[in-house]
């Protein structure tokens, strides 16, 4: 056993933290905010050339053939940044399932295009109301030339830049399929919404008939089992953004608070200014090794769902706090939006919530523990 | 990172299982026994805990980690590890040896003489039981404000004063002593760290009844006890750096442990009192669970610090602080499983009181080893680098801030 990185992993750290560090500085991340469309793609074609989009993708489509906690450390740093691209949505939700299960040519029409950073991809996850992404509720009736999928998906991160979007829905005959949607299909109504955190989100509003080629594996793809795959990894991806925003603002509450003085001596030096920090810390190292432990398992294909439920309710639960913790010890400038605090503070809340809370994540494993024990 | 067992820690845990499984019986995970609480529960505990201790030492398994040199097994962080979770699954004793070997041990081997070296293989035997006169009345979070006196006389030392809070005081042979030498000297700079005798003339053991019902701190009065020179363990006037590596392997040592109960054992609890349909019982004991494995992995996380030869610092007062939390949270929510029956206290409560005594029991896990609030100072300093708190009496004799009404 050994929880230290490997020199292989310090090695995707380092360079993702470089790429991270020099092209998403705050002025940049305040600028793609104001003047964009909230996609930085200066920065995408970084990730890009460094090969970091297909990190964990196969060889033969042009990745690096990594694993997930790779990925993970990835989105870390992306998250210390929290940098404008839609790097969860397309090598998470979209690429991870179309190297697991795609057809060839599905893997061949767009796992190359998101190495190269040609392709951007998405799922659609969530769902109205109870919000249970294993239910979904969009509808899928084979008919002779194809799916007829309807229904409503809401909040599709980077929906409306993607050239696939996922779309998991219920067949006629019970079972779950997972389709390859085009947002610009006549029949899918793409409406951008606004989100906390700014990053770019739509809704799908979809009636169309798709073609038996576009379901993920094709006719024999096991679609509930593609989806408890998705699930797992999105929530783990999460978890590592939540890890980076937090870890990145408790860093910069400790300097703020050491810098400003107030009653002729730092902030900080107030023990009721320095425990709050010292809890953030305290809240920011379960999200650390849970959310670890989560991605080396999956990766290694050991069961992993108390894992992977555990990590997220760290993330979500401890993410929330430390973020209010890191808001609060800023005092007015938390609130200032020329500082950069309240963007870890509004990206935190967004991770939290995404995919369920805590206490979501804790009804599903109070479920799991009293069937498996453990 | 790997996190499972390699093969040869795959290998290691069943030859470990192998040995326990003909030297000790399997416990069932879903009961335990209450701490031991009388005089003579405690006498028999400690009894059983040097038995226990010599079983391990007889057959190879004491002192995983402590190297061959000192008569240890020279294992890895990880085989001990490995070990104590499988020790876990067996009824047997452990507890008393926890200040020899988690403090007094790594201290001695860094940094005392061979004559005092000599002190492990009776500890590793099971013979000796140590305790740790540190904390005194006027000495808590300031512990370099110990103000036990010690006065050189030919080639003895005298010490008086007063210990507080010392855990099994009244079982002990030994003892470690931090005593004020220098009283001219800053604070930190006057106290030296000794080896006492607790059979010397002088030594007066109180113990103190608490409120778990248990006497497992006791006050230790000091008068004209005389310790030889050969006793200081490093440099005269030099004991606060040394207090230090006994400090934070403590608080390793605290955070780092097990608790003693289980998930399983909440959960058949909710059951008989016929609670796991109630929402809130199910999503404390779903917290319970996630914080349980949040401790485990940060385990991994100490254990592979100390494997590449760190000292534990920032993780230890993290996972100790997480731990005095998560011991507190699970112990009120044990409570409230068991409704009314909750107030109920000894006898006359589930299990003769165990919960009871174990949410009272807290305390010791969140004040003893650095309190929940010294921890955040030191994560403060040290994971945040936020500067230390302003102290006035720093540099100061320590004779001047004495009665200045700090």
């Amino acid at each position: 056993m050994n929880f230290d990185l490997s020199d292989e992993q310090n090695v995707v750290n380092d360079l993702a933290r470089q790429i991270f560090e020099g092209h998403a500085s705050v002025e940049r991340v305040k600028h793609v905010e104001r003047a964009g469309d909230g996609f930085d793609r200066e920065l995408w074609r970084e990730l890009a050339s460094a090969n970091l989009l297909g990190l964990c993708l196969p060889e033969d489509v042009g990745g690096s053939g990594l694993g997930l906690v790779e990925l993970c450390l990835l989105l870390e740093q992306q998250g210390r940044r929290v940098a404008p691209v839609p790097v969860w949505a397309t090598v998470v939700l979209g690429a991870l399932p179309i190297a697991e299960f795609g057809t060839p040519t599905q893997r061949d029409a767009w796992l190359p295009g998101v190495c190269s950073g040609d392709v951007v991809l998405s799922a659609a996850l969530n769902e109205r109301g109870a919000d249970d992404a294993l239910r979904p509720t969009v509808t899928a009736i084979r008919g002779e030339h194809g799916w007829h999928l309807q229904g409503m998906k809401p909040t599709v991160p980077a929906a409306q830049f993607a050239s696939r979007v996922l779309v998991p829905a219920r067949q006629d005959d019970g079972h779950i399929g997972v389709f390859l949607i085009d947002p610009a299909d006549a029949g899918v109504h793409v409406e951008s919404v606004k989100t906390t955190s700014h990053q770019p989100h739509a809704h799908l509003v979809i009636d169309t008939v798709v073609s038996a080629d576009e379901r993920l594996g094709g006719d024999s793809g096991d679609g509930d089992e593609q989806l408890h795959f998705m699930l797992e990894r999105a929530l783990v991806g999460l978890c590592a953004l939540q890890l980076g925003v937090c870890s990145a603002a408790i860093e910069q509450t400790a300097a703020y608070t050491s810098g400003r003085t107030q009653f002729g001596k730092p902030l900080s030096t107030f023990q009721a200014v320095s425990h709050q920090a010292a809890d953030a810390f305290i809240l920011t190292e379960p999200m650390r090794v849970t959310m670890l432990q989560a991605a080396w398992r999956l990766m290694h294909g050991l069961p992993s769902r108390q894992e992977v439920l555990i990590a997220k309710y760290w993330a979500s639960e401890g993410g929330q706090k430390v973020v209010h913790l890191c808001q609060h010890l800023h005092g007015g400038m938390g609130s200032d939006i020329d500082y950069p605090i309240h963007r870890y503070f509004l990206w935190g809340v967004q991770n939290e919530t995404t995919l369920g809370a805590g206490s979501a994540q804790l009804a599903r494993l109070g479920e799991l523990i009293a069937k498996e024990g453990r | 990172m790997d996190i499972g067992d390699s093969p040869d820690e795959a290998a290691f845990r069943a030859e470990a299982r192998g040995w326990l499984e003909q030297n000790a019986t399997r416990r069932d995970p879903t009961k335990r026994h209450r701490q031991a609480s009388t005089d003579v529960e405690q006498d028999i505990h400690a009894r059983a805990c040097q038995q226990w201790q010599r079983v391990l030492y007889d057959g190879g398994w004491a002192g995983l980690t402590w190297p061959k040199r000192f008569g240890g097994r020279g294992g890895t962080p990880w085989q001990a590890a490995i070990f104590a979770e499988e020790q876990n699954k067996f009824d047997v004793a452990t507890g008393a040896f926890a200040v020899a070997h988690g403090m007094v041990a790594p201290t001695l081997m860094m940094h005392g003489t061979d004559a005092q070296r000599g002190h492990l293989d009776a500890m590793l035997r099971g013979d000796d039981i140590w305790c740790q006169l540190f904390s005194e009345p006027e000495a808590g979070s300031d512990l370099a404000n110990v103000g036990t006196r010690a006065v050189i006389d030919g080639d003895e030392w005298v010490i008086n004063g007063q210990k507080v809070w010392t855990s099994g005081a009244q079982h002990s042979v030994y003892a470690i002593l931090l005593a004020r030498t220098d009283p001219d000297a800053p604070k930190h700079a006057g106290i030296t760290y000794f080896i006492l005798d607790m059979r010397s003339p002088g030594i007066e053991v109180r113990p103190l009844r608490q409120i778990t019902g248990v006497a497992h701190f006791n006050e230790v009065f000091l008068t004209d006890v005389r310790i030889p020179v050969a006793n200081v363990v490093g440099e005269v006037n030099a004991g606060w750096k040394i207090a230090h590596t006994t400090l934070s392997n403590e608080r390793a040592l605290i955070g780092g442990g097990n608790t003693s109960w289980s998930i399983q054992e909440l959960i058949e609890m909710a059951r008989s009192f016929g609670r796991t349909d109630d929402p809130i019982v199910r999503q404390g004991i779903a917290k319970a669970h996630t914080r349980a494995a949040v401790l485990q992995y940060m385990g991994y996380r100490l254990r592979t610090s100390i494997s590449r030869g760190e000292m534990p610092g920032v993780v230890a007062s993290t996972m100790k602080l997480f731990y005095a939390r998560h011991w507190a949270a699970t112990t009120a929510l044990a409570l409230s499983i068991q409704g009314a029956d909750g107030v109920l206290w000894g006898e006359s409560a589930l299990d003769d009181g165990l919960w009871q005594q174990t949410f009272c029991g807290q305390y010791a896990v969140r004040l003893g080893g650095g309190t929940d609030e010294i921890q955040g100072n030191v994560i403060g300093e040290r994971a945040l680098g936020l500067p230390r708190e302003p102290t006035i009496d720093r540099d100061l004799p320590w004779r001047e801030t004495r009665g200045s009404g700090r």
